[in-house]
């Protein structure tokens, strides 16, 4: 079956065909002249495809078509999936083309299908086979890797019979949508492996030439919220930056990353959504650029800190601003040479490409398939079919299959994972003291997807759960044993277990990686030789932070949340203190407790109860008309409350239901306030920083003594008078396992809920 | 051109849509040009932009999207009730009388704002809500199911179980992928009976999830099904989870389907039967 398709041209002043001519491949044909074919994907237009993470988008009707010639007058042939009948009513959301160029991955949805499996299709024979993904779950964004494998993100959820037989996948930074994370899988069907998760999305992998993939994370921990560049080896292990966490980068979300030689990546710069997640082309440096052979390379002394981008559509909103007429959006890009102006197949849709607009007007973004001259910015069509997308173009050619990446798996380590560096105190995010770190501390994240009500707090921190504290020894190493694939997030702490500096994102390892860094992110353009045998911490032997401890029971045991003397004189109960519940599992109900709360019962509400007998000055909240929102004294009982943000001359809406205590300590949302232009006056203070116990003013009022390596009352943390001066309901100084709670309560994210009080757990 | 001048005359009456990071940015004016649009995806990122904000004047806009025909608009509107979970408790009390008192649109709408915002105390209300069967709209019994499988408690099991008993598929569907991913699940016992179901497409969903369980009791009716069901989509699930029991005892049955006349049933057999070696 073949048909031409009718090419057309939209603007014709801007995007006349011209001669193919430049910085092409071969100098007879242009940058196409020595491709005979290309593969184009083509979907149903559509407007609701979802943010930039969103993987699942099902219209039946896509096809993979093949161009031949790659030019606006080819012959355009459907190659898939038209010639199975069961696969009807079909959507492809992702393909990959082999390196050989004779088999086609992708991702796709029939009508009977209920979710995107795998599929692979035989281009001699246009036979499609499917690959044995699980049927209920969807397998997105599949590309090929050396050795016969394919890679791909999932919903579905990595398992271990020991430590998590039956986990439900993380959803994402809004507590909505289920996250789609790494796997492989043989092209027979076979061999699946499901990889370390994030606490968010993973992407659009793409396969760079040193045999790493570089894909799109969703990096959200607190109010850090954007979608970086992040490699991995293609077992899924070794994960490392690559662009837009430390640097400056081009937008909120950097997508689709194709390289285009070594160290260099075409990407799509754009924001999270409204944008049909499309957005400018940017040329990526991951390093210092440099010319070789004609070919401009970047992988020279490739870091974060090193990464620039060049805008090659500088016209383009990188933001959700509609594009303007004749500017349009690019969804995705793909090089055709390695010069500095490389020529580029592009997907191209013209107007206000912006979901609200073209919603409004009961239109679609309508993506065709040109070339771009990065040099003279000038587009020339090759195929846009009305009413469809003519997406993901690419040279039906072979490639050079890179080298294999793999082999960081060390089957000693059995079902935990190895972490640590060489030297903590080699950093390039934050200056130490010498001597300052006594250990490093482990912490789990988790989402909702174990029942919690969509939030954890008022902060905007993911769940924790501390695992516990590696020592530190002198030569600055440290290593522990952690559970695999789990999300974990680093905090560099003090002897009184105050965090001195947050890893500012999440981490994760396979079973039997070890991943050990030189410091506490370091310098990445700097060589380091990791050899963790020779560190004093080897010799010591890992520290195990639960590395092989069930998720169901990395909790405190229900007689430990309220006891405030689980850490005994040598040091030892410590790890008995793991989530930092505030209260009780439903905050409207009275006399409940929590392993936060049992401090201030026991300690602090004969004073700092309701009536405030303390006397501490209250503050009071007003919108912009002057009209009181809220009243607030200082509080630590567990009284439930129900805070009405809406404006004093009407009922109002409630909007924050927790305890007291939990208000009084984590305050409003401090962000919520200056975005609503509330006002604040009077004595207010936020007494718990999320994830700064150190700079907390109720840590540094308790005045906390001395935790490791074994708990001395006699050393205290700040050299202000303890509060103990003043005295506590207990007639005592308080407890350290009650300064730890504190402690951990703030610097795991001031969340009001953890796996001991999660509501999930009641009957109902 | 007439589609361009449409798209600028909308522009212009729009105004430029403000510049904003994730999460940030959003206000009661972008709900509300979102909802005027109708566009879903623009009305999902403006609620979710407003995540943390104090907005007294979002609320009767989101408030009524809970009533939208759109299943994902009406999800992300009682998303953002449960990060204010004081007016979600006040809306809860207003819904689980709709429960019991309202239409099935009513029912619809309440199920799903009780099921997105995890009001477990709603449980039993939903229990006895599913219980009267028939007399509700396919759409209701559709989202008693969702909310059921949005809480994955086993609370919920009791609606799970009416939605496998149900006279629609889409029902029975819906009960059965919903029962796989309850927290907590002991077995999937109740979903065996629904490999015989009449409908391919309920048969399909049973054997995947049965798969997934490892459900070696019915390995009998998976080769069954492999071997014999006229839906290629039903062989395709059973070879699939009949690979992932991996019991010895299907390799007839597999070596069988290899040579199904569908590559796709074909394909999956050869790769579970690698894994029965």
């Amino acid at each position: 079956m073949t048909k031409t398709f009718k090419s057309i041209a939209i603007g014709a002043a801007l995007f006349t065909m011209g001669p193919l001519t430049g910085c092409g491949t071969d100098d007879s044909g242009g940058p196409l002249g020595n491709v005979d074919a290309l593969i184009i994907l083509q979907r149903p237009a559509r407007n609701d495809d979802g943010n930039v993470f969103s993987y699942t988008s099902y219209i039946a009707g896509a096809h993979l078509l093949k161009l031949s010639p790659p030019t606006a007058a080819g012959t355009v042939t459907p190659i898939c999936c038209d010639q199975q009948p069961e696969l009807a009513g079909m959507d492809i959301q992702s393909y990959d083309l082999s390196f050989d160029a004779t088999q086609i991955v992708f991702s796709g949805h029939s009508a009977t299908d209920s979710n995107y499996g795998l599929y692979l299709l035989t281009l001699a024979t246009g036979e499609v086979q499917s690959l044995n993904s699980d049927p209920g779950r969807d397998y997105v964004y599949p590309i090929f890797l050396p050795g016969n494998k394919i890679l791909f993100e999932t919903n579905n959820v990595v398992s271990n019979a020991v430590t998590d037989p039956m986990p439900a996948q993380h959803v994402d930074e809004y507590e909505r949508a289920t996250t789609a994370q790494v796997g492989t899988i043989n092209i027979d069907g076979t061999g699946e492996e499901l990889g370390p998760r994030n606490l968010s999305h993973r992407v659009q992998p793409s396969l760079a030439s040193d045999g790493r993939v570089i894909f799109t994370q969703w990096d959200h921990l607190g109010p850090e919220n954007q979608g970086d560049l992040m490699f991995m080896a293609d077992d899924m292990t070794t994960l490392r930056e690559a662009f837009g966490k430390e640097g400056d980068s081009a937008s909120n979300s950097t997508l689709k990353a194709r390289e285009i030689s070594p160290g260099r990546m075409v990407a799509i710069a754009t924001a999270r959504d409204r944008t049909v997640q499309s957005g400018a082309i940017i040329d990526v440096r991951l390093g210092l650029p440099y010319e070789q052979d004609g070919v401009l390379r970047a992988d020279n002394m490739m870091s974060e800190a090193n990464a620039t981008f060049v805008n090659l559509t500088p016209d383009v909103p990188v933001d959700m601003t509609p594009s303007s007429d004749t500017v349009g959006r690019y969804y995705d890009a793909f090089p055709l040479d390695q010069s500095e102006h490389p020529q580029l197949l592009v997907s191209w849709a013209d107007g206000p490409v912006e979901t609200e607009e073209l919603a409004a007007a009961g239109l679609n973004a309508e993506f065709g398939t040109y070339l771009y001259d990065t040099n003279t910015q000038e587009r020339h069509p090759i195929m846009q079919d009305p009413g469809m997308w003519d997406i993901m173009a690419r040279p039906l050619q072979t490639r050079v299959a890179p080298p294999a990446t793999a082999a960081e798996i060390d089957s000693s380590i059995g079902e935990e994972a190895l972490i640590g560096s060489m030297n903590v105190y080699d950093s390039t995010l934050h200056q130490f003291t010498p001597g300052s770190i006594y250990g490093v501390r482990m912490m789990e994240g988790f989402s909702s997807e174990e029942g919690f009500p969509e939030m954890f707090g008022t902060t905007e921190f993911e769940g924790h759960a501390a695992l516990g504290v590696a020592k530190v020894q002198s030569d600055g190493s440290w290593l522990a044993h952690i559970p695999a694939n789990v999300p974990i997030h680093l905090q560099a702490v003090d002897v009184f277990g105050m965090s001195l500096f947050n890893e500012p994102v999440w981490t994760s390892a396979r079973p039997g990686e070890s991943r050990v860094c030189g410091g506490c992110h370091e310098n990445r353009a700097i060589t380091t030789v990791i050899d963790p045998g020779i560190t004093q911490a080897a010799a010591f032997g890992p520290f195990d932070a639960m590395g092989e401890v069930p998720r169901a029971n990395r909790i405190m045991a229900p007689a430990d949340v309220t006891n405030a003397n689980l850490i005994a004189a040598d040091g030892t109960g410590i790890n008995k203190l793991v989530g930092m519940s505030w209260g009780g599992s439903d905050p409207t109900q009275t006399g409940t407790t929590g392993a936060v709360q049992q401090v201030f019962n026991d300690n602090c509400v004969s004073c700092h109860g309701a009536d405030n007998k303390a006397g501490i000055p209250g503050y009071t909240i007003t919108d912009a008309k002057g009209n009181v929102v809220l009243n607030w004294t200082f509080n630590l009982s567990a009284d439930p409350i129900t805070v009405n943000y809406g404006p004093a001359t009407d009922d109002g809406p409630a909007m924050q239901t927790f305890s007291a205590s939990y208000f009084t300590m984590a305050g409003p949302d401090m962000e919520a306030i200056e975005m609503n232009n509330l006002m604040i006056t009077g004595n207010f203070k936020v007494y718990m920083n999320p994830e700064d116990a150190a700079n907390s003013i109720l840590i540094q009022k308790v005045n906390p003594t001395q935790l490791f390596p074994v708990p001395n009352a006699a050393v205290r943390a700040f050299t202000t008078t303890p509060h103990s001066s003043v005295g506590y309901d207990s007639g005592r100084e308080l407890t350290p396992t009650e300064f730890y709670k504190l402690i951990l309560a703030a610097d795991m994210g001031a969340n009001y809920y953890a796996r001991e009080n999660n509501p999930h757990a009641s009957s109902y | 051109m007439k589609t361009m001048k449409k798209l600028i005359a909308v522009a212009l009456m729009l105004g430029a849509a403000s510049v904003a990071d994730a999460g940030k940015g959003g206000s009661a004016a972008s709900i509300q040009a979102a909802i005027a649009s109708n566009g879903q995806d623009a009305i999902l990122a403006e609620v979710e932009r407003t995540e943390t904000l104090e907005c007294s004047a979002c609320v009767p806009l989101v408030t009524q999207l809970l009533t939208d025909n759109r299943y994902a608009v009406r999800e992300v509107a009682a998303w953002w009730f449960a990060k204010r979970p004081g007016l979600q408790q006040r809306l809860a009390v207003q819904m689980e009388a709709a429960l019991q008192g309202g239409d099935s649109v009513g029912i619809r709408n309440a199920a799903d704002f009780l099921g997105t915002t995890k009001e477990y105390k709603a449980l039993p209300l939903l229990r006895a809500t599913m219980s009267r069967g028939s007399a509700l709209t396919v759409d209701a019994r559709l989202a008693l199911v969702r909310a059921a499988g949005y809480m994955a408690h086993t609370g919920g099991n009791p609606i799970l179980l009416a939605g496998m008993a149900d006279s629609d598929a889409s029902v029975r569907t819906a009960a059965v992928f919903a029962w796989r991913d309850v927290l907590g699940q002991a077995n999937v016992t109740p979903v065996e009976p629904l490999l015989t179901d009449g409908t391919p497409q309920v048969r399909a969903a049973a054997a995947t999830v049965i798969g997934a369980y490892r459900d070696a009791r019915v390995v009998g009716s998976l080769e069954q099904l492999v071997m014999n069901d006229g839906d290629v989509t039903v062989r395709r699930n059973a070879a699939w989870a009949l690979g992932k029991i991996g019991s010895t005892q299907a390799t007839e049955a597999l070596t069988a389907a290899s040579h199904d006349a569908s590559p796709i049933v074909a394909s999956v057999a050869r790769a579970s039967l690698h894994a029965l070696h």
